[in-house]
């Protein structure tokens, strides 16, 4: 099987990756925030995913709502179980040793996806609201993934005015510089952690209900991303939440030019290999950070 | 003290090794299927309980293994034991492509580094179906007896178990479990943690690699969706855990309840033990995080060496 590879085609999976990139980094963002205020990798990311995934199909199917609409209820949504699942679980572990973070979440993730397998059956579902592309000169742009990417940007600059501009993102971020010194500065932490967890859940959901208009929705839909997310971090470095949205691009650019070069088989398969070969080289992240 | 354990071992060992002779079909093939249990928490205690250091793709060593075996048993034509031994080559090399760059670092790159190898072994064994059969799998032709499995099976579930032990009172095991406590004050001591992390963890991936094999020969046919599946890795821990993470016995306790709760659970409910085995983590790490034997051994004072 050689097919030849022309420029317009790498062009095309560079335009495509860039895209799906978008949704990674914001996804990844709400990852890096919580490792870096409580230093703990919240392995139930993708299924905080999989719920904005639902609720987004659900209000769909239901009640004929624009998924782009049912964003402004994911997110909140998820914000909130963030909040209770911090509140009652995670708040119990932070500064424990990892392997209690990192089990606990692992535990949270098992019982909330089974959860859904038992109400919700383990089928595939589509939210079919937007499809098709458009071309942009010799390059084809899917327009759900158009549309997902321009709404992830915003939602991700958006985050990071907030942590810039006002009180509670300072705080977020004075948190995940130096907890105990934050401490001292009359920053009550755990509310941080709350809020903390809160936002990045809403933006695990919000990436859910992007993800649901361009590919199925399923109880096990989000268990790649934690995977994913982690890997964006690597790639941007951790503690730094620029590198992250960087770091978000570049996979899917990886992602993207292994399906068209090799086989969409292998697109994990090269990422995973790239984060072996980082961790080798620059265990701080391409942009650097903290280990 | 000590001759009365090793009675009881006896008596143990000379009663399950018996137990063909005085008991249903029905009761060795379960029996089996906790010996590979035992066998499996075993090895995720060597790396996770004792280093700390969570390892959540487990089964990919375990699916290497039944892959390696399967393919050396159908195209080349091995007998199924030393197939499934090779099975404990392929994986602990597995395991030290990953574990050289990961366990270098702390954090947890490893944790997720492991969470992504099981997608990425699967895919790999995809991909490569002229090998592997892709998606369809390998078929491997009927066995007569079920037996010499259950020996097999036994053995390899033994043999954890005296590794685990030969661990834990070794001077090997005490470096791992201070990486465990403090893995600063560790190097500080002058610990070789790297390496020590990497040698607990080939070990531990050796061991599902056998079992692995041990799993293709017994269920006859394996594809890539049934072989890597996440449930077996979650199975190890919150057997691991529920037992007691880091102690020799705990793994062999928490295989043993919990397959009999999961063989009662199985007929009644289809989905539900799966939901439970995440509630029992949850609940184990937040309210009991040294299992059921370090309960017990805080409460009676129990030696360390149980």
């Amino acid at each position: 099987m050689t097919i030849q590879i022309t420029g317009t085609m790498l062009l095309q999976g560079i335009v495509s990756g860039l895209l799906s990139g978008g949704v990674y980094a914001m996804i990844a963002l709400g990852m890096a925030l919580i490792f870096g205020v409580m230093r703990v990798i919240n392995v139930a990311h993708g299924t905080l995913l999989m719920l904005g995934g639902f609720t987004t199909y659900w209000l769909f199917a239901l009640y004929g709502l624009n998924p782009f609409f049912s964003l402004l209820i994911s997110f909140p949504l998820l914000f909130l179980v963030g909040l209770l699942l911090q509140r009652f679980f995670v708040s119990r572990v932070v500064g424990a040793p990892e392997l209690s973070s990192l089990i606990l979440t692992f535990g949270l993730s098992i019982f909330i996806t089974n959860m859904a397998v038992m109400s919700w059956t383990s089928d595939y579902r589509s939210v079919e609201f937007l499809t098709g592309s458009f071309l942009l000169g010799p390059i084809a742009i899917s327009k759900p993934r158009l549309v997902t990417f321009s709404f992830a940007l915003l939602i991700t600059v958006a985050a990071f005015l907030f942590l810039n501009n006002t009180k509670i993102g300072k705080a977020i971020r004075a948190t995940s510089q130096h907890r105990e010194l934050a401490q001292v500065c009359g920053i009550n932490v755990r509310r941080i952690d709350m809020i903390t967890f809160g936002l990045a859940s809403g933006l695990a959901g919000a990436g859910g209900s992007l993800i649901s208009i361009m590919f199925s929705v399923f109880p096990e839909m989000g268990r790649g991303y934690v995977f994913k997310s982690f890997l964006v971090i690597v790639f941007g470095g951790a503690g730094n939440y620029p590198g992250a949205f960087l770091g978000g691009l570049i996979l899917g650019i990886v992602e993207a030019l292994t399906s068209l070069l090799l086989s969409a088989q292998l697109s994990e398969v090269t990422a995973y290999v790239l984060l072996v070969v980082l961790l080798l080289l620059r265990p701080t992240g391409l942009l650097g950070g903290r280990t | 003290m000590r001759w009365l354990a090793l009675l009881i071992a006896f008596i143990i060992l000379a009663g399950l090794g018996t137990m063909p002779l005085y008991t249903s079909n029905y009761i060795i093939t379960f029996t089996l299927q906790i010996f590979m249990w035992i066998a499996l928490a075993e090895s995720w205690n060597l790396i996770s309980g004792l280093t700390g250091y969570v390892s959540f793709g487990h089964v990919a060593f375990f699916g290497t293994g039944a892959y390696t075996a399967a393919i050396l048993i159908t195209k080349v034509g091995w007998h199924w034991l030393p197939a499934s031994l090779m099975g404990s080559v392929t994986a602990a090399s597995l395991a030290l492509l990953i574990g050289y760059p990961c366990l270098r670092l702390k954090g947890p790159y490893f944790a997720i580094s492991m969470l992504g190898l099981n997608e990425v072994v699967r895919a790999l064994v995809s991909y490569f179906d002229s090998l592997t059969g892709g998606g369809s799998g390998i078929t491997l032709s009927p066995m007569n007896s079920i037996l010499p499995l259950y020996y097999a099976m036994g053995g390899i579930a033994l043999a954890g178990l005296v590794i685990t032990y030969w661990t834990i009172t070794s001077r090997f095991g005490l470096r791992l479990l201070s990486i465990r406590e403090n893995e600063v004050a560790a190097e500080a001591m002058g610990i070789p943690t790297a390496a020590l992390k990497l040698y607990a963890f080939l070990i531990s991936a050796a061991l599902p690699g056998i079992v692995g094999g041990f799993y293709a020969r017994y269920v006859s046919h394996i594809e890539p969706l049934g072989t890597f599946p996440l449930i077996t890795t979650v199975t190890m821990i919150v057997m691991c855990l529920f037992g007691g993470r880091g102690t020799i016995f705990g793994p062999v306790l928490g295989a043993t309840l919990l397959s009999l709760f999961q063989e009662w659970a199985w007929a009644r409910f289809l989905y539900i033990h799966e939901a439970i085995f995440g509630a029992i983590i949850v609940f184990v790490i937040l309210l009991m995080p040294r299992g059921i034997l370090g309960v017990l051994q805080q409460r009676y004072r129990l030696p360390r060496i149980v």
